[in-house]
Formats: C-alpha cells, sequence, structure tokens
C-alpha cells in the first residue's frame, strides 16, 4: 500500500497552492502542509527541476524564493490539484463529521454545507456519506454544545462571560467572571481556557460543569501572546497538581482500569502491585474518587486521607441507616 | 535521475499531451528513462505507471491515431484536475478546524484525510490570516488513548471484513480480567468520552459486543486476507447507536432490575445534562432530581453513584440500598482502626 501521502502527492498540492497564492511566505506552507521548512526547501528544489520535454530552462517549472517569499511560474498544468482516492475522500468526510458532532455552532452547519458542496463538484455516488454515517458513531456531550458554540463567539468578539462554575476539585458551586481565550476538545470533553476574576489567573473549565452562564456587554483585552499558548495536558481535570502527593495501591482485579484514570502523573508496579501517584492542592474531590473505587484500593499516602475518607465513610452510611 | 523528478516530469508530460503519447516518445523526451535499456526501460515504466494510478492518477491508453495501430498513454485534464470549490468564509474556518482534527490522528484514515486537506488548500488558502486566527479559538488535543488500529477497523466494518485481536476485558465474570485472542466481525465504530470503540459479533462469546480499542494487546489482522470480502452480513436490524449509547451498569452482567437515585440540588443538574433525554428524571421536592434506571451491572452502578459521595442516595430497591451499605461498610473496615491499614 503506498503511503497516503507521499512526496509526489504533496508536490502535486503545494505547486496549485503556490500558483493561487504567490508570494506565500516559506512558514506558511510548512504550517499548511504540516512538513519541515528543510522539507518545503528540497520540495521546491525537486520542482525547480521538473517542467515538459526538452527542458530547456524555457520548459521547466519556474521556481522563485525571493528572501521568504516563493513564486512558481510555468507550470500551468498543475494548477489544480489531482481528485481525491476513495480513502482520502473516506477519511476527509469521517474527519468532517467527527468535528460536525463534536463542535458547536458555527463550525457544525458550516461544515454541513462544506460537505455538500465537495459532494456536488464530484460524481455522483463517490462520496461515502451513508457509509460513515452508518459505520462511525461519536458521542458528543450534546446538551453542552449550545455552550461550546457560546464561548467560541464569546472567545472571538472578546467578551466577559459570567458563569456558576461547579469546581469538581473544591465540590462547590461558584460564580464567577470570566476572559475566555480558548476551548479545546480533549479526553472527550470540551474545556475552557480562561483568565478566571476571581483567581486572577488563567484557569481551565471543564464546560460540562457550567450550570449557567451569560455573555455580557463588556470587552477585555486579551493577555500577551506567550500566556495564551496551548493548554498543558495536566491541566485538565482535577488533577491540576499541587503539593500533596497522594499514593494509592491497587488490586490486581482493578490495575487495569486503574491505569485508564486520567488523574495520574505516576504509574508504577511496586512489588507486583500497582501504585499510582497524583499531585493537588486538595484533598475533597480525591475521597469522592476513592469512593468509587471502593475496597480495591488501598491508601499509601498521606495519612490525613485515611481520615478524611473514615470520616466521609461514616457520614455515608448514617444516610443508609 | 531523481525517481521523484521522472515521476513528476512523467504526469506533467501527460498532461500536456494533446494526443497519446507513445512509448518510445516518453523513453526519449524523459531524461531518466533515456539511460535504460529497452526491456529496463519498459519494467520502470510499469512500475511508474502502477504507481502513480495507485496515487489516482487517471493514465489511460488509448490508440495514437485513427488506424489505431499504435497506443499511447495521456492524462485527461478533466479527471486529473480536483474542480475548484467556492467555500464561504464560515466554511474556511471549519475546514481548518477538521484539519487540525486530522493532524492529531485520532481518527480512522485520518492521514488520508490530512492529504484531502492539502489538496483543498488553494481554495482555503487565501486570507488565510483571518482564517486561521479565527480558527485559533477551538483545538484538539492529542488524543489520551491510541487510535492504532482503527483504520484497519474502520476499513474492516465497511469492507465487512472479519478481524482478530488480543483482548484484555476487564470485570470479574468467567473468563474475565485476562487477555485473549478475538474474532469479531466489525459492525461499526464509536467514540466516547474519550475512548474509541469498536462493536461487533463476537466469535467467542456468540453475541454483539463493544471493545475498547484501548484495551486491545495486539496489531487488528484480517481473518480471511486471502480471499474476496465479504465474509459476513451485518443484521439489517442493527443500529449502532442501540450498542453505543450504553453506560457502564448497562453492559450485562447480572440480572437487571429498576433503580431510584435521588440528587441532591448542587449535582442533580449536571447529571440530568449529561444522562440526556434516554433517561427518566424527575424533579425532586428540594430542587434536586430523581433518576430512575435500569441496572445491569451493579457494581459499576455503584462505583457510579458513590462517586457523587452526599450528593446521591439510593432510594430503591431495598437490596441496592445493602449493597451500599455494605460496600461502605466494608472499605470501612478496609481502612483500619486509625492506625495503618
Amino acid at each position: 500500500m503506498p503511503e497516503p501521502e507521499g512526496k509526489i502527492q504533496r508536490l502535486l498540492a503545494v505547486i496549485p497552492y503556490v500558483l493561487k497564492n504567490q508570494g506565500v511566505s516559506l512558514d506558511e506552507l510548512c504550517e499548511v502542509f504540516g512538513v519541515s521548512r528543510a522539507q518545503i526547501i528540497s520540495d521546491l528544489d525537486l520542482i525547480f527541476m521538473c517542467g515538459q520535454p526538452d527542458y530547456t530552462p524555457a520548459d521547466l517549472i519556474e521556481v522563485d524564493v525571493d528572501g521568504d517569499r516563493v513564486y512558481i511560474r510555468m507550470a500551468d498544468y498543475f494548477a489544480r490539484p489531482l481528485r481525491f482516492t476513495s480513502a482520502e475522500l473516506s477519511g476527509l468526510y469521517l474527519a468532517c463529521e467527527a468535528v460536525r458532532k463534536l463542535s458547536g455552532q458555527p463550525a457544525s452547519s458550516a461544515l454541513t454545507s462544506a460537505m455538500d458542496k465537495i459532494a456536488g463538484v464530484l460524481e455522483e455516488g463517490s462520496v461515502p456519506q451513508d457509509l460513515i454515517r452508518d459505520s462511525v458513531e461519536f458521542h458528543p456531550p450534546t446538551p453542552w454544545l449550545e455552550i461550546v458554540g457560546d464561548l467560541s463567539r464569546a472567545c472571538e468578539q472578546r467578551r466577559v462571560v459570567e458563569m456558576e462554575y461547579y469546581s469538581y476539585g473544591r465540590d462547590e458551586i461558584t460564580r464567577r467572571q470570566v476572559h475566555p481565550l480558548s476551548l479545546e476538545f480533549g479526553m472527550g470533553n470540551w474545556y475552557l481556557r480562561a483568565w478566571d476574576g476571581r483567581s486572577r489567573e488563567i484557569r481551565v473549565f471543564r464546560v460540562d460543569r457550567i450550570k449557567d452562564m451569560k455573555i455580557t456587554s463588556e470587552g477585555f483585552e486579551p493577555p500577551p501572546e506567550e500566556e495564551a499558548e496551548e493548554t498543558s495536558r495536566g491541566a485538565y481535570g482535577a488533577a491540576a497538581g499541587g503539593d500533596i502527593e497522594v499514593r494509592l495501591r491497587f488490586s490486581s482485579a482493578l490495575a487495569r482500569w486503574a491505569e485508564e484514570q486520567p488523574i495520574f502523573s505516576r504509574i508504577e508496579m511496586v512489588r507486583g502491585r500497582l501504585v499510582c501517584t497524583v499531585y493537588t492542592d486538595n484533598l475533597s474531590w480525591l475521597e469522592r474518587e476513592l469512593l468509587k473505587y471502593g475496597t480495591g484500593v488501598e491508601i499509601l499516602s498521606p495519612p490525613e486521607l485515611k481520615e478524611r475518607l473514615r470520616t466521609r465513610l461514616q457520614g455515608l452510611l448514617s444516610i443508609y441507616e | 535521475m531523481n525517481k521523484a523528478e521522472r515521476l513528476i516530469d512523467l504526469i506533467a508530460m501527460l498532461l500536456e499531451a494533446q494526443r497519446p503519447v507513445t512509448l518510445e516518445r516518453i523513453r526519449h523526451s524523459i531524461p531518466g528513462y533515456g539511460q535504460a535499456t529497452m526491456p529496463s526501460f519498459k519494467r520502470m515504466f510499469e512500475r511508474d505507471k502502477s504507481e502513480l494510478r495507485e496515487m489516482g492518477i487517471p493514465i489511460l491508453v488509448e490508440p495514437v491515431d485513427a488506424f489505431g495501430e499504435e497506443m499511447g498513454y495521456r492524462i485527461p485534464k478533466e479527471e486529473y484536475y480536483l474542480p475548484e470549490i467556492a467555500f464561504t468564509q464560515e466554511e474556511k474556518v471549519a475546514l481548518l478546524l477538521v484539519n487540525r482534527l486530522s493532524s492529531e490522528e485520532f481518527m480512522p484514515l485520518s492521514r488520508e484525510a490530512a492529504a484531502a486537506l492539502h489538496k483543498l488548500s488553494p481554495d482555503l488558502g487565501d486570507g488565510s490570516r483571518q482564517v486561521q486566527t479565527r480558527s485559533r479559538y477551538l483545538r484538539f488535543a492529542p488524543p489520551r488513548e491510541s487510535a492504532e488500529g482503527l483504520t484497519v477497523l474502520w476499513e474492516a466494518a465497511a469492507g465487512r471484513r472479519t478481524v482478530s485481536f488480543v483482548y484484555h476485558s476487564l470485570g470479574k465474570g468467567k473468563g474475565k480480567g485476562k487477555a485473549r485472542q478475538r474474532e469479531i466481525d466489525p459492525y461499526g465504530l464509536y467514540f466516547e468520552r474519550g475512548a474509541w470503540y469498536v462493536v461487533g459479533y463476537c466469535h467467542l462469546r456468540k453475541e454483539i459486543r463493544s471493545f475498547r480499542i484501548s484495551r486491545f494487546e495486539s496489531a487488528v489482522e484480517p481473518v480471511h486476507s486471502g480471499e474476496e470480502g465479504p465474509d459476513f452480513d451485518r443484521p439489517p436490524d442493527f443500529k449502532l447507536e442501540d450498542y453505543s449509547r450504553v453506560l457502564p451498569w448497562e453492559f450485562e452482567e447480572g440480572a437487571q432490575y429498576e433503580a431510584r437515585v435521588l440528587f441532591s440540588p448542587r449535582i442533580a443538574w449536571q447529571v440530568e445534562k449529561d444522562l440526556g433525554d434516554a433517561y427518566r428524571f424527575e424533579p425532586s421536592e428540594d430542587g434536586g432530581g430523581i433518576l430512575q434506571v435500569t441496572v445491569r451491572n451493579e457494581d459499576a452502578f455503584l462505583r457510579w453513584v458513590l462517586s457523587f459521595a452526599e450528593d446521591a442516595e439510593v432510594l430503591s430497591p431495598p437490596q441496592l440500598r445493602d449493597s451500599v451499605k455494605e460496600r461502605l461498610s466494608l472499605m470501612l473496615g478496609k481502612l483500619g482502626g486509625g492506625g495503618d491499614a
């Protein structure tokens, strides 16, 4: 089986892109085609050697890299990219379907019309829409998609958002004013990255824990670029890090399941048993995690967590007496 | 001469040709072929031609003239060129978002999707700065679980091919909690709470089952790779959503029964929204809510209920209340009396 996208396929896409956008920067080409600068330069060098017989200077494709700007001429026969293979078309529709289902408006309806347009220009029957709808399902956090749409508008328009938020870590509902910066889909949930007026720092909020929200008419200035950068992976969930080290030992029956839980920063085997470590700044949420794990887990440290779990268990038992 | 160069020259020549080009002319025109002897040129050309066809390049073989004695090759422009598509600004933003998703390789055929989006790039590229700024607000994080095998599984589901893999199932029942070779007829895939699953007929269990991709312990292999498909028919009444909208406590494990759980006002809104319309949820007097569900897997259900601590109370049936009590007492006993457990 050929590489999904080898050098030839990329070259046949790079040429029409430059022809359409003469003077495009090398950086933009790297970004659009997802390759390194060295790779793009070697691609352009190769294009420069190609052309029509008899390959005199007048027959060759003209490639001009002026500083950072790229120009291509004498390649009109490559003005359009090659059509999709059927695997590419399936892949494209699968990815479109995923984004359509997993993100809110306006992306969802824009994609529906984009997919229709693509199907419209290709021959009938070549687009595997039915096959894809029939064979793949995406479970979006549906009731929250409306909020995702609202929040993405608030990000774009830089408007302050007022919200009621349930903090799982602290087990409390608070009202906050936030400056929404970006939304990220990870681990099956949408997360809002925002500057938080309560803590006066950038925080990550899980969208399904927003009880209520309102976009205010107040605008805000975004923080400097570097601060608004990518969410770090550890920022998800309650385990945002902290000074308290918690070590848990799991029974072999629970070990595999424990490994799938996204909260641990270290997982190791100690004398044949699975020991997981999590760093946190408060224990409240861990008590509830432990209730979920049942008798298959043992608290190695800290002792305070044992005490708190004991009190919690006694309180819970009294509900059922 | 570089092979990529030779192939680009060949495509360029056949695309521009007014009439089919003979083998002889190809050999004399393209520098990469000229040095080869006739037999080795022919082998080279055959390989190049099939490579280009695999990329989807339509190479036709036609008579060179009306006499039809000599054959030649050409690439018809109308079959090669992807027609231009005029996307709106909103559609461009949305497609760039799709581009972000496919670059994370968390989908079946995501590399093919990325290649397709590269082909669309001339239609998305103008005003890229503005477009890219706008799509920056939405991102897809790298997947937590491996998406390996997804492409093979999807293609097997689409082509109705039986596959096998080593699967590590969780749970306590007979044969659970260890890795075994499975053979399944894949009916479809679903993505739920950050994880991918495949649903299919399991030849070992003789029923339709779900498998979490991250619990695969081997590559996915076709079972009848040498033969023509399809290997099976999907039952006409099969609906993927019947299997994919299943919560942990609904995977059959034991007897099933109805349970009622009271949620506090603090958490009820979230549970109700999260479970969606398929579940009966009635408001309680204090502003919370009462959930009524069918439980098939008590262990999974108890884990879920207990994760809400005091914010959830099992109301009925009485034996489920007893199970909660028993579990809590066991946990308390295991904690010991203040010293080391």
